[in-house]
């Protein structure tokens, strides 16, 4: 009892509390199992084939380099949150980033990425000059500058199933010669046959907003002859009014209302990956999407190294065209860029140039741990090259898709891209469904447009312009190799 | 414990009341914290809402704007359809999830043999993090071979051809489904405690009267564990109403809009678009609205307490 | 409680019972085999229940390249670092609540429940810039700081009404011979609510760990929690659903551990102040 009076709380009481918060602070205060060490290099990617091919040989360049590199994969948008806060918290994060080809003008302005040109111009290897010029237009320069380099590089073909084509009787031209009516025509005519004891549906979608809807129905939209903007960015003077309510792009979404519903009901929901998985499934005549669907779809699952029941019957060709108009594909991919607060641009640069050589590439492409999943080149080198194209046969028409892409059409990397895309998305999902009418869509999408882009001061659009085009790019790289 | 047993150490002055600054010191560290952490991002977020600041057009702030912000919140006609769908959500989630937590809460007070195993069993849900909680219905409801369009079509419900979570009509209720999945437990966990601590006398009472169960339940039960019922739906409405994580993982807003809430609205506008602005004035246009509902609730809930 | 139940009434009891558990736990069992499901019958129709058991996703996760398993580390620090900075913050709080009737009280009780009803995801961003100003970004203290946010008042609630079941005789009897606040508080009261800490801390530890926002703009790649590490499986190219169940089942486990371990005091725990039996 007389202990209470003898109590001295200010040693013994503030103990437990004190070692609690000790013991917190002690937590709190362990280092990350990262600190940046000296020849440490902090790559963050995004989850796609070629982060599983890159991990698979990551030991060649770290013994070749001595360079030890922290390679991370998350998705696209967890990709975008990182990068935006650890760029306003000017907190660097990584050295190397993915930098998706609608990112490129926002990273490059804001300088939250170096750009290449330096680098590329001191270290002749590079070997610019071994990329389609295309690609480099579409996904990695931006205002005469060239902000990345391509590590896998998709455009985008028809795939469909050569058993039940032929049991058909029907003929898929190998040369790009039809057009896109040519293309419902033949889906209507496998829509609802039997075959491999399965119901075929004609075609499928990848219907989920907002993204994966405008992949696909951009490509159909260009090669339409529909676009975004007035003038971008091939123009002297940019001017974003919206030109997303135009004859041709009521004609392409009429089109696309058409192929949906020749799909598997279901498919408005789906995003890329399950638009491939279905075809793969077996029960899918044909669809159009992205190259990397070529090894994809071969597979029963994403990295699963076993393979689907379409695997040796899968045709690939050229998109059809529409009459009168010139084709355009779509370009997409992922690209690596050194983040701008490193503090190791040049092993950045080392690890950039091992990824994206030639080398490099082509032992991508042979990398095997989940049965050949890599053959998104950007180099023309590799298109001729024997040991790839053994295993990966179609690769030549898939370089005539590359040529004749032009990512800057088919989706704008516009300031606020993803903002115009969410609404996009929404609405062309809302028309799948039946909720809105397609020329609806195109009214509200293009007013909401022309709100958006005068809400972000572009609209007009006061700021320096700068005349993008595919020969320009062709200049800036000779003049770098 | 007399006063002659007490050794000469000089003795303070015991008062029936102690200073008045000793129940403020102990609680000031919980509330400073608090108030710095919380009050920090509220005012950023106060700051920026009058400014434009979009990081697709720029890294920093590029003007003041005064209210536009919120114009283009309201007039982009996302936030009233969001607010909706929120207020549905929340409002049916929350009485469901009470509903049925109740429901359970009184089989559990039973105290069955072996209840105490399936008890223990039952708040499994609860504790696992909301991002899994989506992943794991994404796979339940996947149109293609998930479990739950498997389960309907056998007992012969229909279900809509794009999937539950593809169909504007179903999709909220899909993710209603699995936030109640989620969190009932844990309302019948908490009433379950609550019945438990109602005296045996009562209820003994009430037994002998021969009460019939309803009027049992109505006026005699429920009345004396309102406290708590009222804690925990006003902690579960408020954490419905801010809700995201799961709405991302399942259905991202869709199809349409069907799903987008105020949380997916803001999460959309801060980290998918990036602009701080605009996001800063929902964030401020939020919590102006759950403060008003919350305030309310209070107000007439917890009058009559300590 | 009431001796006479009627056997019919108690095989409905039991029954109910049996299908509770069905929907709230078979889903979980469901999930967890996808962890060693071979990929192809992930999407079986009808269902796969029956199947040669895979352990390539759990070598991926976590053997070869393994990237979960320093996820799962990272997880136990935060929450375990959340747990133990919350006490001395929340405890002299529920006491001092508990013990005085200071005017306000009740409003003080709502206001700290009220935090929670801040929509986090607008925290993001402005956490993230306030960490990096203070040269805080990507460290674990980021994190557990952070977390108080979400502990603390739930904590504060809990362990009042656990305070409020001791008798305040036993510190009026303290008072008399001329024991300090501090001494009753921390020599008398807080051995009394033993269960009250385990509860506090059991929830304290669960909304840390299960917390996936926070890590997604505070965490650096050595730092990052196991709930982000299965977004990152979600990709654009492909979901790989065996990754993410593993990921998901090793996020699931210990929160369902200590509850099922500690089970005893969560019924205790859980009053809200209800009326006191």
């Amino acid at each position: 009892m007389s202990s209470f009076s003898n109590f001295r709380p200010t040693r013994r009481g503030l103990m437990k509390g004190g070692t609690a918060l000790a013991g917190a602070a002690a937590l709190g205060g362990l280092p990350g199992r990262a600190s940046a060490q000296s020849k440490t290099l902090r790559v963050l990617l995004a989850g796609d084939p070629f982060y599983y091919a890159i991990e698979g040989l990551k030991d060649q360049f770290e013994q070749e380099s001595g360079i030890k590199i922290e390679l991370e994969a998350i998705s696209l948008e967890a990709l975008q949150a990182r990068l935006t806060s650890s760029f306003v918290s000017n907190e660097p994060d990584a050295d190397v980033i993915s930098v998706d080809q609608m990112w490129l003008g926002q990273y490059l302005e804001s300088k939250w990425i170096l750009p290449l040109d330096p680098f590329i111009k001191k270290d002749k290897d590079t070997d610019i000059e071994d990329y389609v010029p295309e690609i480099l237009y579409s996904m990695n320069t931006w205002r005469g500058q060239v902000g990345t380099l391509p590590v896998a590089s998709y455009a985008q073909m028809v795939f469909y199933r050569k058993d039940l084509m032929d049991a058909k009787g029907i003929k898929i031209p190998e040369d790009g010669s039809w057009t896109w009516e040519e293309y419902t025509d033949i889906i209507k005519q496998v829509n609802g046959a039997d075959f491999d004891s399965k119901k075929i549906v004609g075609t499928v979608v990848a219907g989920q907003q907002p993204a994966p809807i405008v992949h696909m129905y951009t490509q159909l939209q260009a090669s339409k002859g529909a676009r975004w903007f007035k003038d971008f960015p091939a123009a002297p003077k940019w001017d974003f009014e919206p030109t997303i309510d135009s004859p041709e792009n009521l004609g392409a979404l009429k089109a696309f209302v058409e192929l949906y519903k020749l799909a598997p009901p279901e498919s408005i929901g789906y995003n890329w990956f399950d638009a491939g998985m279905r075809f793969a499934k077996g029960d899918i005549g044909m669809f159009y999407w992205w190259t990397a669907y070529s090894y994809l779809c071969k597979k029963d699952g994403y990295m699963s190294g076993k393979d689907s029941v379409v695997a040796n019957v899968m045709g690939i060709v050229p998109l059809p065209k529409q009459p009168g108009k010139d084709q355009v594909v779509s370009l997409g991919g992922h690209s690596l860029g050194i983040a701008g607060n490193t503090q190791k641009a040049d092993e950045s640069w080392q690890f950039i140039k091992w990824a994206t050589s030639a080398k490099t590439q082509k032992a991508m492409g042979l990398f095997n741990k989940f049965g050949y999943q890599f053959s998104d080149f950007a180099r023309k080198s590799l298109y001729a090259d024997a040991d790839l194209l053994k295993i990966y046969p179609y690769l030549p028409g898939q370089l005539v898709a590359l040529q004749a892409g032009n990512g800057k059409i088919v989706r704008p990397p516009a300031p606020v891209y993803t903002t115009l895309e969410g609404i996009y998305g929404l609405n062309l999902n809302n028309t799948l469904s039946g909720a809105m009418s397609p020329e609806d869509c195109l009214k509200q999408t293009s007013s909401f447009f022309t709100n958006i882009l005068k809400g972000n001061f572009l609209i007009p659009y006061n700021q320096p312009s700068f005349d993008d085009t595919l020969d320009a790019t062709k200049a800036l790289i000779k003049s770098l190799a | 414990m007399t006063l002659a047993s007490v050794p000469a150490a000089p003795r303070k002055r015991v008062r029936r009341h102690m200073p008045d600054y000793v129940p403020w010191l102990l609680i000031s560290p919980s509330v400073i914290l608090l108030l710095a952490l919380i009050a920090f991002p509220l005012l950023f977020a106060l700051k920026n809402s009058f400014y434009f600041w979009n990081l697709q057009m720029g890294p920093t702030p590029l003007g003041f704007v005064g209210f536009d912000n919120y114009k283009m919140a309201l007039q982009g006609g996302f936030f009233l359809g969001a607010l909706w769908n929120t207020i549905l959500l929340t409002v049916v989630g929350t009485a469901v999830e009470f509903t049925l937590g109740l429901m359970i809460a009184l089989l559990l007070a039973r105290q069955l043999k072996g209840m105490n195993v399936a008890r223990a069993l039952l708040i499994m849900p609860t504790t696992i993090a909301p991002i899994v909680v989506g992943f794991l219905f994404r796979y339940m409801y996947d149109p293609g071979g998930g479990l739950i369009p498997w389960l309907l079509t056998s007992v012969g419900i229909p279900i809509p051809a794009q999937g539950l979570l593809g169909s504007s009509t179903t999709a909220l209720w899909a993710v209603l489904f699995a936030d109640v999945w989620q969190w009932t437990p844990f309302f019948a966990i908490v009433l379950y405690a609550g019945l438990l601590s109602i005296p045996d006398d009562i209820l003994e009472a009430a037994r002998l009267d021969r009460t019939p169960p309803l009027a049992l339940l109505w006026h005699i039960k429920l009345p004396l564990i309102k406290k708590t019922a009222l804690i925990v739906v006003m902690l579960r409405f408020m954490q419905l109403f801010n809700t995201f994580d799961l709405i991302v993982v399942l259905t991202k807003g869709g199809p349409g809009s069907s799903t987008r809430t105020l949380g997916y609205t803001l999460y959309q506008a801060g980290m998918v678009d990036f602009n701080i602005g605009l996001s800063s004035a929902m964030t401020w246009m939020m919590v102006i609205i759950v403060n008003a509902i919350i305030g309310l609730f209070v107000f007439f809930a917890f009058r009559d307490w300590d | 409680m009431d001796q006479t139940e009627k056997l019919p009434s108690k095989v409905f009891a039991y029954a109910m019972v049996v299908v509770l558990l069905l929907v709230f736990i078979g889903p979980i069992v469901w999930f967890v085999l996808l962890a060693i499901r071979p990929t192809a019958t992930a999407f079986s129709m009808p269902p796969v229940l029956f199947f040669e058991p895979t352990w390539d996703a759990i070598r991926y996760t976590f053997v070869d390249p393994g990237n979960n398993r320093p996820q799962l580390f990272n997880s136990v620090i935060v929450a375990a670092g959340a747990v133990l900075l919350n006490l001395p913050f929340s405890f002299p709080a529920a006491y001092a609540l508990s013990r005085y009737k200071i005017r306000g009280r009740k409003n003080i009780m709502l206001w700290y429940l009220g935090l929670l009803m801040a929509p986090p995801v607008a925290f993001l961003i402005p956490y993230s810039i306030l960490a990096s100003s203070v040269g805080l970004k990507g460290t674990y203290f980021s994190m557990i700081l952070i977390c108080q946010t979400l502990t603390i008042p739930f904590s504060v609630w809990l362990m009042r009404s656990f305070i409020d079941e001791v008798p305040v005789e036993i510190e009026e009897a303290a008072r008399v011979d001329g024991a300090s606040t501090a001494a009753i508080m921390l020599r008398i009261v807080l051995p009394l609510v033993r269960p009250g800490i385990i509860v506090t801390s059991m929830f304290a530890f669960v909304f840390s760990w299960n917390n996936a926002a926070f890590p997604l703009v505070l965490a650096n790649r050595g730092t990052t929690t196991l709930p982000i590490g299965t977004l990152q499986y979600f990709g654009t190219a492909g979901v790989t659903w065996g990754f993410i169940a593993v990921a998901a089942v090793a996020a699931m486990i210990p929160p369902m551990l200590i509850f099922l371990a500690l089970d005893r005091y969560v019924v205790r725990g859980l009053t809200f102040g209800s009326v006191k039996g």
